[in-house]
């Protein structure tokens, strides 16, 4: 019993409230707002961070029997609106109409004063350019109040507009803005254009996502190219006719279109057969298949560049053409085409930068973004210097081992040929004067049994090259 | 007498081509004072009225040249649209031929105007807003545009669906579609592309969801080549399109505004709206 009249007693309340709430007189407006919105300030990012300059757009709809002759936008404590440009636009439907007026900023509030009154039923928007949302961030609300013929009323509050506080990156660049010698750097039209400093600072924190992807991209590609590209390289070396001409039509279409039109096609040409794979992983597949078509080549000619001996020798030890290729001829053909395959591997990573056109978030689309919304070439040096910390030290890879390979190819080889016949050297002194005080004949045989000593390492050189 | 070697050899053209670059970005030798002579209209001083060209006699315009109905590559390989015969009647007012540059991407048209030494001009649908005036000057508004929303006529999205992180929304590079998207739907994946085909192409394979682009510019496409897309919301912007100048070159933009008033007066406005919109209410 207890129990049902508190229920009760309850609901009572309830639809006493619900009577109330009804009964309360609703504010009339006649400028409803419609959204505000704040455009993305960071450097890179898409947050919108107080304290910095950023622009405002406001939008509210003038209801039916009004027109308003002024609007107060209205932010928190903090706001700034100094120096801050105002566009107008007045719309009525889709069809602008000419209304002008001018803004005047008073901190954290701006009213908008109208030469024309903005008529019932239009679309008023106004872009604030220039100016800043309190440093210290969190949801920001638009308030305000607006003129119409009958007196000032109460806007109605926007949706909170979500903004941060300066990050640290965000405080770097601030600080470099004030350093005169940065401004001195920056004045220099070709420095300012292509390496503004504030905007390397930024351009390497943000674009290394961009980055990673495109790494990450060719490095989950390449064990995959390899594995296909040593496939082809086998089927075109193949005996069978069949699976030569596959090989041939693989490598000679791969090779003979452009790798952009390649990836219009994946990208484009997959969803349209109803297959839709991540951006990301069909980005590996275009590169893989791409390289997979070099490296086949590559693969082949360092095949066929093993001298027939090999084989040769093989057979004598009794192996099958398989244990010939795996035992025998792959082991020395990895060798010489690693240089090949590295340049290989330092185009396929340049070339990521083609898959930023059909929407992989990879370095060169960060640095596109970047130069698109700063006006300012410096992002595109940041990414060449982020290709640049990969590709060097390949390059420089590939010089050492061709020295390497051209050194042993000449008969140096990789082995400590100089320590040991330098030790050979000392042992020979050593027997001279050994030889010397024996005298007589003797001399001459120790002189021969030397110098069979200094040639012997070569002949066992040579030997051991021939097997393996 | 001293041997040049390789290495000083190389050094030296190094040297001398890095002057050369420097001398380049910072003379204009190449580009010539003209003193219009037909200013008679208005009341502008010579000096005012004065500006200078890339190229003596010729007012070198430079777009991204694939933004149909306004400039386009047609099937002859010849660069047309609104803003192409827009430029002809202005050249002719001020007694200059026009030429093209080669097309390039939206959002280096700003840079290349305000770096001159290019191109005088860039009349490429590009909206006047406060930030691209901090860089360069505009003439005065020459057509009304709005942004349109374009998905799959498939498509059950609506605008609400779309800000999301998994629906990728296409835009070109530095336009103020591109501007909306980051403004309006924050938590779609924005993906902003060179050209306005490659993202229409995208929508309609499905690749992306949506793409936001210039309303007159959807419209045409849509009618013209991808008949199973579709504006879902036409977004009231009321951007006003304007002719790009160098801030250096104020006598130009003075010229063109002068020519942008004669043609308004003569009809060869509604003309040319007339031919590529098929009204002058526009």
């Amino acid at each position: 019993m207890q129990h049902r009249r508190w229920t009760l007693l309850a609901a009572l309340a309830l639809a006493l409230t619900g009577v109330f709430a009804l009964a309360a007189p609703q504010p009339a407006r006649a400028l409803t707002t419609e959204k505000a919105t704040a455009r993305p300030n960071e450097d890179g990012g898409s947050g919108v961070i107080g304290g910095m300059d950023t622009r405002l757009t406001w939008e509210g709809t003038v209801e039916d029997g009004e027109e308003v002759t002024s609007v107060t936008l209205t932010l928190p404590e903090g706001a700034s609106f100094d120096h801050s440009t105002t566009r107008i636009t007045a719309l009525e439907g889709l069809s602008r109409m000419d209304v002008t007026g001018t803004a005047t900023p008073s901190g954290s509030s701006i009213t908008v004063t109208f030469d024309q009154t903005v008529p019932a039923g239009s679309l008023l928007r106004l872009e604030i350019t220039n100016m800043q949302f309190p440093a210290a961030g969190g949801g920001v609300v638009v308030s305000g109040s607006y003129q119409t013929g009958d007196g000032s009323h109460e806007l109605a509050d926007s949706e909170p507009i979500a903004t941060i506080a300066n990050t640290p990156l965000q405080s770097i660049v601030n600080w470099l803005d004030q350093q005169p010698w940065v401004q001195a750097w920056n004045s220099n039209q070709f420095l300012g254009m292509f390496l503004r400093p504030q905007l390397l600072v930024t351009s390497f924190a943000s674009l290394a996502p961009g980055w990673i992807l495109c790494l990450g991209i060719v490095v989950a590609a390449y064990p995959f190219a390899i594995a296909l590209g040593l496939l082809f390289a086998m089927l075109k070396i193949s005996k069978w006719r069949v699976l030569r001409a596959i090989a041939i039509v693989y490598i000679n279409i791969l090779r003979g279109t452009p790798l952009f039109l390649q990836i219009y096609i994946m990208f484009f040409g997959l969803p349209m057969v109803g297959i839709n794979i991540d951006n990301n992983l069909l980005g590996i597949i275009v590169m893989a298949i791409n390289s997979s078509a070099y490296l086949a080549e590559i693969f082949r000619a360092g095949i066929q560049s093993i001298p027939q001996g090999q084989y040769e020798a093989a057979s004598s030890l009794g192996m099958n053409y398989v244990q010939t290729m795996f035992s025998v001829i792959l082991p020395q053909t990895v060798r010489r085409v690693i240089p090949t395959v590295t340049s290989d591997f330092i185009t396929a990573f340049k070339d990521t930068s083609l898959l930023s056109s059909v929407g992989v978030m990879e370095l060169m689309m960060f640095s596109k973004n970047l130069t698109t919304v700063t006006g300012n070439i410096t992002p595109y040096v940041a990414a060449g210097i982020f290709y640049l910390i990969v590709t060097l030290p390949l390059i420089k890879v590939v010089g050492t081992i061709e020295e390497n390979i051209a050194r042993s190819e000449r008969g140096g080889g990789p082995r400590p040929r100089p320590r040991r016949r330098a030790e050979v050297a000392d042992g020979a002194a050593e027997r001279m004067k050994e030889a010397e005080a024996a005298e007589g004949a003797s001399v001459s045989a120790a002189v021969a049994g030397v110098s069979a000593l200094l040639a012997s390492p070569n002949a066992r050189a040579k030997e051991a090259s021939d097997v393996c | 007498m001293t041997t040049m070697n390789r290495r000083t050899f190389v050094a030296t053209l190094g040297l001398a081509g890095s002057a050369a670059l420097l001398a380049g970005c910072s003379s204009n030798d190449a580009s010539t004072d003209v003193t219009t002579d037909d200013a008679a209209t208005t009341d502008d001083s010579a000096d005012e009225a004065s500006y200078t060209l890339v190229k003596e006699g010729t007012l070198t315009n430079v777009a991204e040249l694939g933004f149909a109905p306004f400039e386009y590559i047609d099937d002859d390989g010849n660069t047309v649209g609104f803003d192409v015969d827009l430029s002809n009647a202005l050249a002719e007012k001020l007694g200059l031929t026009c030429e093209w540059l080669p097309n390039q991407a939206f959002d280096t048209l700003v840079p290349t105007i305000q770096q001159g030494g290019k191109a005088d001009i860039s009349i490429a649908g590009m909206t006047i807003t406060d930030d691209r005036l901090e860089q360069v000057d505009f003439t005065d508004p020459y057509l009304n545009s709005n942004q349109g929303l374009i998905t799959a006529s498939s498509s059950t999205d609506t605008v609400d669906t779309l800000n999301d992180a998994s629906k990728q929304i296409a835009c070109q590079t530095g336009t103020t579609g591109d501007e909306w998207i980051q403004e309006n739907l924050p938590n779609a994946t924005r993906v902003p592309l060179a050209d306005v085909t490659a993202g229409l192409m995208g929508v309609q394979t499905g690749l992306y969801s949506a793409m936001v682009i210039d309303l007159p510019v959807a419209q045409n496409m849509i009618s013209q080549s991808f008949t199973d897309l579709q504006v879902l919301e036409e977004i009231p912007t009321g951007e006003q399109y304007a002719i790009a100048v160098s801030k250096d070159n104020p006598g130009l933009t003075a010229a063109l505004n002068d020519a942008l008033a004669q043609i308004e007066e003569d009809g060869t406005m509604d003309t040319i709206k007339q031919t590529w919109f098929g009204t002058t209410e526009i």
